[in-house]
């Protein structure tokens, strides 16, 4: 099962109503609370969750750090964001690549990939390949099985 | 008895040194101060929030006449410049607004109401707490989109880079500063240096400083180098922080990458000394100690008009 997190109806019910912008650390500490609250009540270590950024407009490094690499570093399931513009990235990838930790992005089109630091993303890529949460398309790309 | 701080007639960064000076001589006897800047003929935003700092410094030292740390009744004044043009300025940037509560201010300001659509992106606007860092983001994404992108050849990508390089900018006064600041983003034609037009953000304190913020965590790693610039140095080059915690640092840390990317420039002053990462088109210097003293931080954030940056 996987389970989907819509981070911008977080943000507009536990923080602000009228902002859409994911930025200072008191904000991302509060969504990342909201967002581990509601991973815990999802099954066991293996369980894949689906963090939507769609309607999120700008997300700051501080924010970055908060809510994805604290994420990382605490969850024990996979995460898989969704809904990620050039902009959410410009700020995920150096935060992440500066904690020596990568996650997984999900495409439009459904397909995966990893960013983060090449090391970890190699790893994670692998890893999710084995524990056949992921699969490669005939065309070589990665998607949830 | 009240002491005079003349305002520079050109005020910006590079006579914020002249003026903090002045600030820091005037100020030594916690008399009241006089702010005049009646011949004031322009003021750049990184110009205006730095007299607002220096308003909340004076009040907020006892310079405002009763003596004593922790403020006085009696705020310092301020002479308006009498140059209507530069009258009329300073109020579409929405510096009286935030004067009116800092100064007793003397010479008639004008009912204009602070600039909506113009090269003025963001008023000065308070920054105190991390729901203002939230309004300044929203608004200056609804401001300055078009602007970044038509007038200084920004990719439109690079506006959200932007709103996040404001956004830590304004973090620092909210996680660092231990009071309110003030933060201001314009337009400009920069003459001057690169004949270009230049997008410029400016973000102002009077408070702790960078040097007492990271004091507790750096001081016995720099030894007896230890001081302001040290401590800008540790924050803006190596990104350290004053929380132990191993994802602090990011925010200056994202800065630079945004700056780097786009041919910007940023500089801190802080206590005494001034810290900048220089790109090709300055001739600033990276480093200056032994300034005169001036409380809290002062940030300057520069991104040029892209295409060639002649220096």
């Amino acid at each position: 099962m996987i389970q989907h997190i819509d981070v911008h109806a977080v943000l507009q019910e536990s923080v602000s109503g009228v902002y859409t912008d994911l930025v200072t650390r008191p904000t991302g500490r509060v969504v990342r609370e909201c967002i581990e609250r509601a991973m815990a009540t999802a099954a066991g270590d293996g369980a894949v969750a689906r963090i939507d950024f769609a309607g999120v407009g700008c997300i700051d490094y501080s924010c970055a750090d908060e809510i994805v690499a604290k994420l990382l570093r605490s969850r024990p399931g996979v995460l898989v964001l969704t809904g990620i513009s050039d902009g959410h990235r410009e700020a995920i990838e150096p935060v992440l690549a500066g904690h020596r930790l990568a996650v997984l992005i999900e495409r439009p089109d459904g397909t995966l990939e990893a960013v983060g630091a090449p090391h970890a993303a190699a790893a994670l890529l692998e890893e999710l390949v084995a524990r056949r949460l992921a699969a490669r398309t005939p065309g070589g790309t990665l998607t949830l099985t | 008895m009240t002491r005079l701080v003349e305002v520079p007639t050109q005020f910006d960064d590079r006579s914020f040194d002249q003026f903090a000076s002045a600030f820091a001589e005037a100020a030594k006897d916690g008399e009241r101060l006089l702010f005049d800047a009646h011949a004031a003929e322009w003021a750049s935003p990184y110009g205006l929030v730095g007299l607002l700092a220096a308003g909340q410094a004076a009040r907020g030292t006892g310079g405002g006449g009763g003596g004593g740390a922790g403020g006085s009744a009696e705020r310092p004044l301020l002479t308006a410049p009498t140059h209507a043009d530069v009258l009329t300025y300073w109020t579409r940037a929405g510096f009286f607004r935030e004067a009116a509560e800092l100064f007793e201010i003397h010479g008639k300001v004008p009912r204009v109401k602070a600039a909506e659509e113009s090269d003025v992106l963001l008023p000065v606007t308070p920054v105190r707490a991390a729901e203002d860092v939230h309004a300044v983001v929203s608004n200056i994404q609804r401001r300055a989109s078009a602007i970044l992108a038509s007038e200084l050849g920004l990719d439109p990508k690079a506006t959200m880079g932007f709103a996040m390089a404001l956004s830590e900018a304004c973090q620092n006064i909210v996680e660092h500063a231990g009071t309110g600041g003030w933060v201001a983003v314009q337009a400009y034609h920069w003459r001057r240096k690169l004949a270009k037009r230049v997008v410029v953000i400016a973000v102002a304190d009077a408070g702790v400083g960078f040097r007492h913020s990271l004091e507790p965590t750096q001081s016995k790693r720099f030894g007896t180098r230890w001081g302001d610039a040290a401590a800008l140095e540790a924050a803006l080059i190596q990104g350290v922080s004053r929380f132990r915690d191993p994802g602090r640092g990011q925010g200056l840390a994202g800065i630079r990458r945004y700056l780097a990317r786009w041919d910007g420039k940023i500089a801190i002053r802080s206590g005494t000394a001034r810290i900048a990462i220089v790109p090709k088109w300055d001739d600033d210097v990276p480093l200056k100690d032994g300034l005169p003293a001036f409380p809290g931080a002062q940030v300057l954030i520069i991104i040029p008009e892209q295409g060639s940056t002649k220096p």
